[in-house]
């Protein structure tokens, strides 16, 4: 009586793994990157990205789709203006435009662009001032059954972007996918990202912003003006400093003007200049500039110069675990 | 004992089917207008999809939408203007925006606006810009009673 039934089990669970078998040999191979070291301020920059389809296709026998691709990049190299995708492979090669804003991706609800930057984050960056923005083949692709054992169907992106006016460290991000699928978070075959080395651009403005590395103190958002709210971290777990394993940290900060006229000043440690816990070792403090220093409403804020100290401000923290100030200048571009 | 059983789960079918039917006939088809009137506090602040709320007080901040069309707020925290004044709706049917016209001034101030149900209360969600237009903040306000 129970022997047949439990034949059928082991059938049951023959086809339950040949099935994870199958799907797991589905979709896209990984996605590899070439991006340069180094990259020139304001000049464009090419990246690579290599991939290529699996198609074990069901029924029908064939899939019809369009190349997805993304990328990952500051918000300051205004990619969305210049960057320009193209995909050569043995299918035809090609351009890929960006998808419109006004399309959702259905499994998100928001459109292709979030829902990939919360999909994939920003990868090894430990500051968020990076879009993604994903582009659609104007041509589409026909696939068969194992196609793939007969054929060569990798395929190359190349990406064109003017790399910006700043100095940087930053580690980029890419995807690849197909456009008759979606964003979902279990599936693993037919969206393939990754993160690139760090690299750096030179011979542009301003010190350099180092996206990668730990920093002893950050500001978010990078880009903001003195009526954004902003967060202070200090991170102890960076570095040894004077403040290490102390519970109450807090912040002595000067808010100048463009004329470096001092237009406030926080000196006292209290709950206003208290530090709160964050993740790690990592302690913060968010701050509306206006209202923290009542500015007048005519008065600006043009940049902060603050420390960290100890509840009796005698052990005081600046830039580089050294008596100079941090430093953060407000600016939009 | 098998049918006292059955007859149980026909009484529970039909509660459901009550229950359904008594939620039919109060739907609405024809869409109202939407009232924002009342004194609405913050209960979430997002920075560009960040959370932050939490670790700043908030509980002094309100607006405050009249009936008269006349809106008054908190100086408390930053928003995206300042000064109390009269609100429209950009249309009261389906509305994606509250225009603001702060008092004594010519400008008016669009905010997006949507109105999502959350735990079965009406939530405000306001989202705009406040300093750098790169950074949205998303502001979600649930009405006092």
């Amino acid at each position: 009586m129970n022997r047949p039934f439990q034949r059928l089990k082991y059938v049951y669970l023959f086809i339950g793994v040949g099935m994870t078998i199958f799907l797991m040999h589905c979709g896209l191979t990984a996605l590899t990157v070439t991006v340069p070291a180094t990259a020139k301020a304001n000049e464009r920059a090419t990246f690579y990205m290599h991939s290529g389809a699996q198609p074990r296709i069901e029924e029908p026998n064939t899939y019809t789709t369009q190349l997805v691709a993304g990328i990952m990049v500051p918000k300051s190299w205004n990619a969305r203006q210049n960057a320009v995708l193209t995909y050569t492979s043995t299918k035809g090669n090609g351009t890929l435009r960006m998808i419109p804003d006004s399309e959702t991706e259905p499994v998100s609800g928001l459109n292709w662009h979030q829902a990939a930057k919360k999909m994939f984050g920003v990868g090894p960056n430990l500051i968020d001032d990076f879009e993604w923005i994903i582009y659609r083949s104007t041509q589409s692709f026909t696939f068969t059954n194992n196609e793939d054992e007969r054929a060569d169907l990798s395929f190359d992106v190349k990406v064109e972007c003017s790399v910006g006016s700043e100095n940087m460290l930053v580690s980029l991000g890419f995807y690849v996918g197909s456009s008759i699928e979606n964003l979902r978070p279990d599936d693993t075959d037919y969206k393939k990202f990754t993160f690139s080395n760090p690299i750096e651009i030179y011979e542009g403005e301003g010190d350099l912003l180092d996206f990668v590395n730990p920093q002893l103190s950050t500001v978010q958002p990078v880009k903001s003006f003195d009526n954004d709210i902003i967060t202070l971290s200090f991170d102890a777990g960076v570095i040894e400093t004077e403040l290490q394993n102390l519970d109450d940290v807090y912040i002595q900060i000067k808010a100048f003007d463009e004329s470096d006229q001092l237009l406030g000043e926080i000196n006292t440690r209290d709950i206003k200049s208290k530090l709160k816990p964050s993740a790690g070792k990592k302690i913060l403090l968010d701050i509306w500039p206006r209202g923290y220093f009542n500015m007048q409403p005519n008065a600006q804020i043009a940049r902060l110069e603050y420390f960290y100290t100890d509840g009796t401000g005698t052990k005081k923290v600046g830039y580089g675990n050294t008596d100079q100030p941090f430093k953060y200048t407000f600016r939009c571009q | 004992m098998k049918n006292s059983a059955i007859r149980g789960f026909m009484m529970l079918i039909l509660i459901a089917q009550l229950s359904c039917k008594d939620e039919i006939s109060k739907m609405v088809f024809d869409e109202t207008n939407k009232d924002i009137t009342g004194n609405w506090k913050v209960v979430q602040l997002t920075r560009n999809g960040e959370e932050i709320g939490k670790r700043m007080d908030l509980s002094g901040f309100y607006i405050n939408f009249k009936n008269d069309g006349t809106y008054d707020l908190s100086e408390e925290l930053p928003f995206v203007l300042n000064e109390e004044g009269n609100y429209t709706l950009s249309d009261p049917q389906y509305p994606f925006g509250i225009i603001l016209h702060p008092k004594g001034q010519t400008n008016t101030v669009p905010v997006k606006f949507q109105f999502p149900i959350v735990k079965g209360e009406r939530q405000l969600s306001l989202s705009f810009s406040l300093g750098c237009s790169t950074n949205t903040y998303q502001y979600q306000f649930e009405r006092q009673n």
